[in-house]
C-alpha cells in the first residue's frame, strides 16, 4: 500500500475538519458583530455574513488542496506524521494570522462605529 | 513490523502537546469572560463573541505551533530511549514555556482593554456632565 495516499487521505479529513469547524464558529459569532455594524437590516446581514463564510471555505480549501501537489515521498510512518503535521501546522497558523488581523479589524470598527 | 523509537516520541509528544494548549486554554477563557464583559460593559453578545473568537485563534496558533516543532531530526538521534527522552523533555519544557508567555500576551491584552475602556467612559461621563455643572 502506498504511504502517500494513506497520508493525503488524513491529512485532507485532519484539515477539513479544521477549516470546517473554525469557519462554522465565526460565522455563529460573526453574526454579532455584523449585526451591530449594519444595525437596521437583519435579512442583508445574514446574506453578507453568507458570503464572507463562502470566501473563507472557497480559500482554505483550495489552499488546502494545492498543497497536495507538492508533496515529497514518503517511506515510513514517521515520515508520513512529520509531514502531515507540518502541513497542518502551516494551514492552521495560516488561519490563526488571518483570525487575529480580522479581530483587530472588527474591534477597532465597532469602536469606531458607536 | 517494527516501530522506531521516533515514532514512539512522536506518539508520547502529540497527546501531551493538545492536552496543555486544551487546559490552558480551558482556564484562561474561563476567566476571560468576566474582562470580556467588563471591557464591553453591558453588551454580553459581543463580549461572549470575542471571547470565544479568541478562543479560536489561540488553539489555532499553539496546535499549529506544536506540529510546527514536532520533527525529530535524524542526525541529533543516536537511538537510545535516554536520548529519545531528553529530546522530549526538551520539546515538551519549550512548549510549556512558550505556552506560558502566550497566556501572559492575552492577559496583558486583556488588561489594557479593560484599561482602555475605562478611560473612556470617563471621558464620556466628564463630556455629560461639564454643560450641566
Amino acid at each position: 500500500m502506498n504511504l502517500n495516499l494513506i497520508a493525503y487521505s488524513i491529512y485532507l479529513l485532519l484539515a477539513s475538519l479544521i477549516i470546517i469547524k473554525v469557519g462554522f464558529i465565526c460565522y455563529k459569532n460573526g453574526n454579532v458583530f455584523v449585526t451591530h455594524l449594519i444595525p437596521n437590516d437583519k435579512e442583508f446581514c445574514i446574506r453578507i455574513n453568507n458570503l464572507l463564510l463562502t470566501g473563507y471555505y472557497l480559500i482554505n480549501i483550495g489552499y488546502a488542496v494545492i498543497t497536495l501537489s507538492g508533496w515529497s515521498s514518503i517511506n515510513s510512518f514517521e515520515q508520513m506524521m512529520e509531514s502531515i503535521s507540518k502541513q497542518i501546522a502551516i494551514i492552521t497558523c495560516i488561519l490563526a494570522t488571518l483570525h487575529y488581523f480580522n479581530l483587530f479589524w472588527i474591534t477597532k470598527f465597532i469602536k469606531n462605529f458607536k | 513490523m517494527e516501530t522506531s523509537k521516533i515514532f514512539i516520541g512522536y506518539i508520547i509528544y502529540l497527546p501531551i502537546a493538545i492536552a496543555l494548549t486544551y487546559f490552558v486554554s480551558k482556564t484562561l477563557f474561563k476567566n476571560g469572560k468576566t474582562f470580556m464583559i467588563d471591557i464591553f460593559k453591558g453588551k454580553d453578545d459581543i463580549a461572549l463573541a470575542t471571547n470565544r473568537l479568541f478562543e479560536v485563534g489561540f488553539y489555532l496558533l499553539n496546535i499549529g505551533w506544536a506540529l510546527l516543532i514536532l520533527k525529530i531530526n535524524h542526525r541529533n538521534f543516536n537511538n537510545t530511549y535516554q536520548n529519545l527522552i531528553e529530546i522530549l523533555s526538551f520539546k515538551i519544557g519549550g512548549f510549556s514555556i512558550y505556552l506560558g508567555l502566550m497566556l501572559f500576551i492575552n492577559l496583558y491584552l486583556f488588561f489594557r482593554g479593560r484599561k482602555k475602556s475605562n478611560r473612556k467612559s470617563q471621558v464620556v461621563t466628564q463630556k455629560l456632565q461639564q454643560p450641566q455643572s
